[in-house]
């Protein structure tokens, strides 16, 4: 994956997460075995709760209970280049201090509509990113040069491509079908259920 | 070979080999086994059982490590095959990675490659139409090539032929310019398709947008129920093969018809060095292979020869067959062996939205991804500045728009509350290229690959005519579709090398003349009558139709030929 694939993640949004925990479970270290990036316990623990923010849990499951953390880390591991990685760490350290220095505790212990301040204020400038981007067809398409909102781009965009193509959503909110067995070119708009991914 | 004895050799003697198992070696070995012939089919690759060697096929978007995405080192380590619309997490482990089988790009050349029993049937885009008189005509009509040496005629009975058996969804048209086929019900175009198909009908003569025919069981047929396939299931899931038969395969249907007659033996990992000629004999005598996974060397004996490696692979396999009668490959005495090498131009899309037609949407997936625009440039008179034509795609669905902004609550919510965008429309173009003496393929001096065949080299490239007729399709497309009413227009260039089409042809060409082409109009070496070529390695010129319905067609009236000509001993 690359930088575009992250805007185009943000951008279209298709479909969760669930990840087995490695087996051995050094305390300090992540949870799952990672192969290019070096995450700590608090670093995932971090990531947990903006994961959580993006996508909480309401009366439905939100993005803890879905591991959703855990995929995004897996992403970065496997699909992004080193630069990315790079900053997606630098990126999530500089959040967690920003979230302290502002509200005077950790991110986690913040209420919700604290994080959501502060990540609303990410998103908002992640969009005007995108809007110049699309304005500025020659330019290449590329995840801010920002750490704090590269990491933020990534999180988001894996947070919510893990929820839309989580078995729970997949299967409880948006269903999508192995087999159709069906091909209806004429179907009218009014007899369209919403929950059912048709094409 | 001096520790094989004569017992050994007898072993190794078939009356037929076919070098290759995809999409037209495939029917060779069904044609010669049904015709009651011995016969080897050579695969460099693994086997691939259909129904037990698809590992993704009924597996769920959420069930995929990383949710269909390539992982970064892949694709780093992959370039060209990376560009590939099909090389995707679920279909990855059916292409040739760059790395394992590198080849020398004199010039760009996305060679894309599925080295496996199937070959590329397994993956490919499933669009089957006839070419007509227009096409075979068309290089002595128009100068560009060497005269095809048999007519629509010639082949319409084997269409007719392989069409019933492989099961080819589409509307009978009544186009001279794409002859109607023996057709399952054709997969019907949605309310926006049919709306241009109606606009375009209306504002100009000999257009048409007609449903695309493509090669699944829409409706199965008796046939096909004794293949042991059954109807598409309108899956769309197709590059990781099929566990229902649904659309055409060599692993769902020739190769297990013709294992059924007992008279194939199919050999996988079985790289083949070149076709041996014995210089006093006068013919060819067999295969010379490497065992992919032993290394060890082989040799395998038969009366007569299909290559079919796939267009490029049978073009190295020729040209690394030297003897002393063949000093430049086999059956080259006219030296056009690798050259006049083309393939299609896909390089050119335009998509635009509409706004009309609300109150229809679609339901389930439609498997022929919609409808075909049929080559309407320089069919009855050349009336352009650029030769010959193109064809396109042309489809139009409506998706979901998803608000995903912000954090939280809303966010969720949304998520779970898309709503139905407007129709976006889309078209692509697939160009015929001009075969050129200076696109070539040729083998490196020195580099071997790992199974002791030299490396080939690849020096093909667009040229003018390909812009010329690019310009014209942007040109009229953008015109057809301002007088549909569509809206927000765009075209986009990708710029793209040759190669991803995956239409490659030519270099082992047919024609009437044994001093500009290889092949006679039965697909045989005009040099060496033993040996035959009915991939898309023996193509002429190319069309602007998708090849593989032809390649079907050939190799059946190939095998028809030899069978026969080997009764009358003219082949032995």
């Amino acid at each position: 994956m690359n930088r575009r694939t992250v805007i185009k993640n943000l951008a279209l949004v298709i479909g969760g997460a669930a990840l087995l925990p490695s087996c051995l479970h050094d305390s300090g270290k992540a949870s799952i075995a990672l192969k290019k990036i070096n995450v700590s316990a608090d670093q995932e623990k971090f990531l947990a709760d903006v994961a959580e923010t993006i996508i909480p849990k309401t009366d439905t499951s939100g993005a803890k209970d879905l591991n959703l953390h855990l995929f995004v880390l897996k992403m970065v591991d496997d699909c992004f280049s080193k630069k990315d990685q790079t900053a997606f760490m630098s990126g999530l350290d500089k959040l967690s201090k920003e979230a302290e220095n502002r509200f005077g505790k950790p991110f986690g212990q913040c209420s919700q509509s604290q994080r959501e301040s502060l990540l609303n204020e990410l998103d908002h400038k992640q969009a005007e990113f995108y809007k110049a981007q699309q304005a500025n067809k020659n330019a290449k398409k590329e995840v801010p040069a920002d750490d704090m909102l590269a990491f933020y781009a990534i999180t988001k965009g894996e947070t919510v491509f893990g929820y839309t193509n989580s078995k729970y959503f997949m299967t409880k909110q948006i269903v999508w079908e192995l087999v159709p067995g069906r091909y209806n070119a004429y179907f009218p708009v009014k007899n369209l259920k919403p929950n059912i991914k048709h094409g | 070979m001096a520790n094989l004895n004569v017992d050994s050799a007898k072993q190794r003697t078939y009356d037929a080999i076919v070098i290759g198992s995809g999409m037209s070696g495939g029917w060779a070995a069904k044609e010669f086994t049904e015709k009651g012939l011995n016969t080897l089919m050579l695969e460099r690759g693994r086997d691939v059982k259909h129904n037990i060697n698809y590992p993704t096929t009924n597996m769920y978007p959420w069930e995929f490590e990383h949710r269909g995405e390539v992982p970064y080192d892949i694709q780093q380590a992959n370039p060209v095959i990376s560009r590939c619309y099909a090389f995707r997490e679920d279909a990855m482990h059916f292409f040739v990675k760059d790395t394992e089988h590198p080849y020398i790009q004199d010039k760009p050349f996305d060679w894309i490659r599925g080295y496996q029993v199937g070959g590329k049937s397994l993956m490919w885009a499933r669009q089957t139409q006839r070419w007509s008189d227009y096409d075979f005509e068309g290089p002595a009509r128009d100068g560009f090539a060497v005269d095809w040496p048999i007519r629509y005629k010639d082949i319409a009975p084997w269409y007719s032929y392989v069409e019933k058996f492989a099961g080819i969804s589409g509307n009978k048209d009544g186009l001279d310019n794409l002859p109607d086929g023996e057709f399952l019900p054709a997969f019907p175009l949605n309310s926006v398709e049919n709306y241009f198909s109606k606009v375009v009908s209306n504002n100009y003569a000999g257009r048409n947008v007609i449903s695309a025919r493509c090669a699944h069981l829409s409706v199965p047929q008796p046939i096909h129920i004794q293949q042991g396939r059954v109807q598409c299931q309108r899956r769309v899931l197709c590059q990781r093969g099929c566990p229902f038969g649904g659309y055409f395969s060599a692993n769902s249907t020739t190769i297990p018809w013709a294992l059924k007659t007992g008279k194939l033996t199919l050999r996988p990992y079985s790289v083949v060095q070149e076709v041996i000629y014995d210089d006093k004999k006068g013919k060819a005598t067999g295969v010379r292979i490497m065992d992919a996974q032993t290394k060890q060397v082989i040799e395998y004996y038969a009366k007569v020869i299909f290559v079919n490696a796939a267009a490029i692979n049978t073009n190295l396999v020729l040209l690394n067959s030297k003897s002393q009668r063949f000093p430049k490959g086999l059956g080259n005495d006219s030296g056009v062996l690798g050259k006049y090498v083309a393939f299609h131009n896909y390089s050119a899309r335009i998509s635009a939205e509409y706004d009309g037609e609300m109150e229809w949407t679609t339901d389930g997936r439609n498997p022929a991804g919609g409808g075909y625009i049929p080559r309407f440039r320089n069919v009855k008179k050349q009336e352009t500045g650029f030769l010959r034509g193109y064809a396109a795609g042309f489809s139009a669905h409506r998706g979901m728009d998803t608000n995903s902004s912000g954090v939280g609550k809303n966010l969720k919510e949304n998520l779970g509350h898309p709503t139905l965008s407007n129709w976006k429309v889309g078209s692509h173009m697939m160009g015929e290229t001009i075969p050129k003496e200076t696109n070539t393929l040729t083998l490196d001096t020195t580099k071997k690959d790992d199974w002791g065949v030299p490396l080939l080299k690849f020096n093909i490239a667009y040229d003018d005519n390909d812009a010329k007729m690019k310009q014209d399709y942007f040109e009229q497309m953008t015109e057809m579709f301002t007088k549909a009413g569509f809206k927000n227009i765009q075209t986009n260039d990708s710029k793209q090398a040759p190669g991803l089409d995956i239409h490659e042809m030519g270099g082992a060409r047919m024609g009437n003349d044994a001093k500009t082409s290889i092949l006679n109009k039965w697909n045989q070496m005009h040099a060496c009558n033993n040996v035959f070529v009915t991939d898309g390695a023996c193509m002429t010129s190319t069309s602007t139709q998708n090849p593989s319905l032809t390649y079907m067609a050939l190799t059946a009236r190939a095998v028809d030929y030899a069978v026969s000509e080997m009764k009358k001993g003219n082949i032995a």
